[in-house]
């Protein structure tokens, strides 16, 4: 019988023991998982080296905290003590996030501002990322002599080029998530030939998708390119595959610097005639409901902070948000691309803008839309009918 | 529970007092039995009360929100609309395009495709394997029957893979005997195929379920009916057209009905490997409501779609309830 005591006695301390340990740790929710995260994994280590406070990451989509989170909050609760999230949702679910004014009071943001609503600070941007183009590999370009395009007839012609290379399955590659790769592509073909006014008009609702100037951008440009790309491919693995000479070009944002093997090889250029590109912050919040809420605070501190976001600069893969960054504090391809976006001007990424039950429709409509041409005009006619009502 | 030797009232078992009242409002049972019943009341408690917080009080809920709109009552105007609306059936296209055909349409196409092909498959499985004695029948089984085991959720996975352009074996076999677009190509990315592909490869996850449940019917089946059959000559599909075929109809009424409810609520396996997509070519009722709920934020629409999947598994639950007081 005392065995079984001393047993039940064990079980309990471990139980004990292992409760302890994890309700210790800070709970971070980000979108980046493999190479992507590691940058901001470093962050978080300098941040658990210098507070002594434990953190646990975990990867978690924003499409899939979208659908966990307003019953997690109805119940009073949080999967999370930071969580990253688009700036629309948490600005839609405002009420339930803890006031960081105080937190960013002495931050110098640039390019973005902190989402305020009703004078409390719910969501800080904490880096910024750009959809600047097409990316090649510099070695690729090289070896076939080719050059980045300056005309629309040069794109083409650049197109054609790599689709005949030997062992090449098409010319650019298509990655798809959940098919926001497609729609930063999309979005690139209407900024560089429906322009920005045309594009700011989409998102407020006064263009609309079957609208003369919208249908020419997909008829006359990215329908013609889609014959070069590939189906939708999951987008890790499409950045392999292209990386491996599968594929010539591939559409990305700059994240793409820290998950390549060589970011010096990398190249990249607009489409020709483009004047701005997307682009737009990744935004933490902190739930009221964090049990560890004062310590959640002091990351979002740290995050923020210079020694913080210099930490991030260095790891690549995205711009940080800190005017008082030098520009010294990045690797050189983001340096690279710094230099090469001068004279873009910035817009706001547009189905994350807009968000809600269109960003869904968007999504799906353009995985059709790039393996079936031929269906533009239900495409268009359903992103009408789907854009949030008044 | 061990039965009572005494006689019970007549009526009874057929769930009637004798006054034709319900069971449930039948006049208490004498002593002995009381106890009896109090007995299997209260290991039935915890249950009940956790059905009744769990399951009856959701579903009145459903029910009750479903008839409601943001603007207050709203009859049966969800279910109107429902009716009306493209993603649910689109008949504009049902079997004159290719999908989406709309999200019911998708669930029938189910169905009708993987119904009959995870029962008779099944079926034959079992009977095959009850012949063959040999090593490998033991490993054939296990990999059947690894489908069911197999997460739903893991089982998308598998799905999205096994028909992926580069890493999936069938577009490659395909594209190896000179198949076209889209079948050479990733089958969840056309929308011709992408139903398809998520249909054929959810029946290897459910045959196994349909193997079992039958191999566990032809155990059952004396031996000496088979034996008998053989004396007078007749040959194996005699055998099983006219001995193993009727003793196991009521197991595969029960897979069957099992089946259908499985396919009405299919959703993991959707969100997995298609989203619904491309163009909501892959969408289905399930899916469809939780986009409403979780997506659309409009829980009087998802309560609707989840009142119409009850509705359409009513008649086989209610069947299948009918079935097993019957016994």
């Amino acid at each position: 019988m005392r065995s079984w005591w001393r047993v039940l006695g064990i079980l309990l301390g471990v139980s004990v023991l292992f409760v302890g340990a994890w309700a210790e740790k800070l709970v971070v929710i980000g979108p980046w998982s493999g190479a992507e995260a590691d940058p901001f994994i470093a962050v978080l280590d300098a941040f658990k080296a210098k507070t002594g406070i434990d953190y646990e990451y975990r990867t978690m989509r924003a499409e899939d905290l979208s659908k966990v989170l307003p019953a997690q909050f109805g119940a009073g609760m949080a999967p999370g003590d930071v969580i990253f999230m688009w700036g629309w949702w948490i600005a839609k679910f405002a009420d339930h996030m803890a006031d960081l004014t105080d937190v960013i009071a002495d931050v110098p943001f640039a390019y973005v501002s902190p989402l305020v609503v009703n004078g409390r600070t719910v969501g800080v941007p904490y880096v910024v990322f750009v959809k600047p183009g097409f990316w090649y590999r510099k070695s690729f370009f090289a070896e076939y002599n080719l050059k980045p395009p300056t005309s629309w007839p040069d794109f083409i012609s650049l197109l054609k080029r790599i689709k005949a290379i030997p062992g090449v399955e098409d010319a650019a590659a298509s990655g798809d998530g959940v098919g926001w790769p497609l729609s930063d592509t999309t979005e690139h073909f209407i900024l560089a030939y429906g322009g920005v006014n045309t594009f700011l008009g989409l998102i407020d609702g006064t263009v609309k998708w079957e609208s003369p100037e919208v249908r020419a951008v997909f008829e006359d440009y990215l329908v013609p390119y889609l014959d070069y790309a590939s189906e939708p491919i999951e987008w890790t693995s499409a950045l392999d595959l292209w990386w491996e000479g599968k594929y010539g070009i591939y559409f990305m944002g700059n994240w793409i610097t820290g998950m390549v093997d060589d970011p010096s090889d990398l190249g990249v250029f607009a489409l020709p005639g483009a004047k701005a590109v997307t682009g737009g912050p990744d935004i933490f919040f902190v739930p009221k409901y964090s049990k560890r809420l004062e310590d959640a605070k002091k990351l979002a501190a740290f995050l923020m902070s210079k020694e913080g976001q210099e930490l991030r600069a260095a790891g690549g893969g995205k711009l940080v948000v800190r005017a008082d960054v030098s520009p010294t504090a990045y690797p050189p391809a983001e340096r690279a691309l710094m230099k090469a976006l001068e004279g873009f001007s910035l817009v706001p990424d547009m189905d994350d803008t807009i968000g809600g039950e269109w960003q869904a429709a968007f999504w799906d409509q353009l995985k059709l839309l790039w393996v079936k041409p031929g269906a533009l005009d239900d495409v268009l006619r359903v992103l009408d009918e789907k854009f949030p009502k008044g | 529970m061990r039965s009572s030797p005494r006689a019970e009232p007549k009526g009874t078992r057929e769930g009637k007092s004798r006054k034709g009242l319900p069971l449930l409002f039948w006049r208490l049972p004498r002593r002995g039995r009381r106890e009896e019943w109090l007995a299997a009341l209260g290991f039935l408690f915890l249950g009940l009360v956790l059905i009744r917080f769990f399951v009856i009080w959701p579903s009145i809920r459903t029910l009750w929100f479903s008839l409601f709109d943001a603007k207050g009552f709203a009859g049966p105007s969800n279910f109107v609309a429902l009716f009306r609306d493209r993603e649910i059936l689109d008949f504009s296209r049902f079997l004159r395009r290719e999908p989406p055909w709309g999200a019911l349409f998708h669930n029938l196409v189910w169905i009708f495709v993987h119904l009959p092909f995870t029962v008779g498959l099944g079926l034959i499985l079992a009977v095959v394997f009850s012949k063959i004695k040999s090593w490998w029948v033991g490993i054939a089984r296990g990999a059947i029957y690894l489908g069911i085991v197999t997460p739903l959720i893991v089982g998308g996975v598998i799905i999205r893979f096994l028909f992926d352009k580069h890493a999936g074996m069938v577009p490659q076999i395909l594209g190896a005997l000179g198949a076209p677009i889209p079948w050479s190509a990733g089958w969840v990315a056309y929308p011709e195929t992408a139903l398809l592909a998520l249909v054929i490869g959810s029946i290897w996850l459910w045959t196994g379920f349909s193997m079992v449940l039958h191999s566990a019917g032809l155990s059952t089946i004396d031996r000496e009916l088979y034996e008998a059959a053989q004396i007078d000559g007749a040959s194996e599909l005699a055998q099983f057209r006219y001995i193993t075929l009727p003793l196991l109809r009521p197991v595969t009424l029960v897979v069957a009905a099992m089946t259908f409810l499985w396919e009405l609520k299919i959703f993991d396996i959707v969100y997995v490997a298609t989203m619904g997509g491309p163009g909501g070519a892959s969408n289905v009722l399930a899916l469809e409501m939780y986009f409403a709920a979780f997506r659309e934020l409009d829980p009087y629409r998802a309560s609707a779609i989840a009142t119409l999947i009850t509705l359409f598994s009513l008649p086989v639950g209610y069947w299948f309830a009918r079935r097993r007081l019957r016994r």
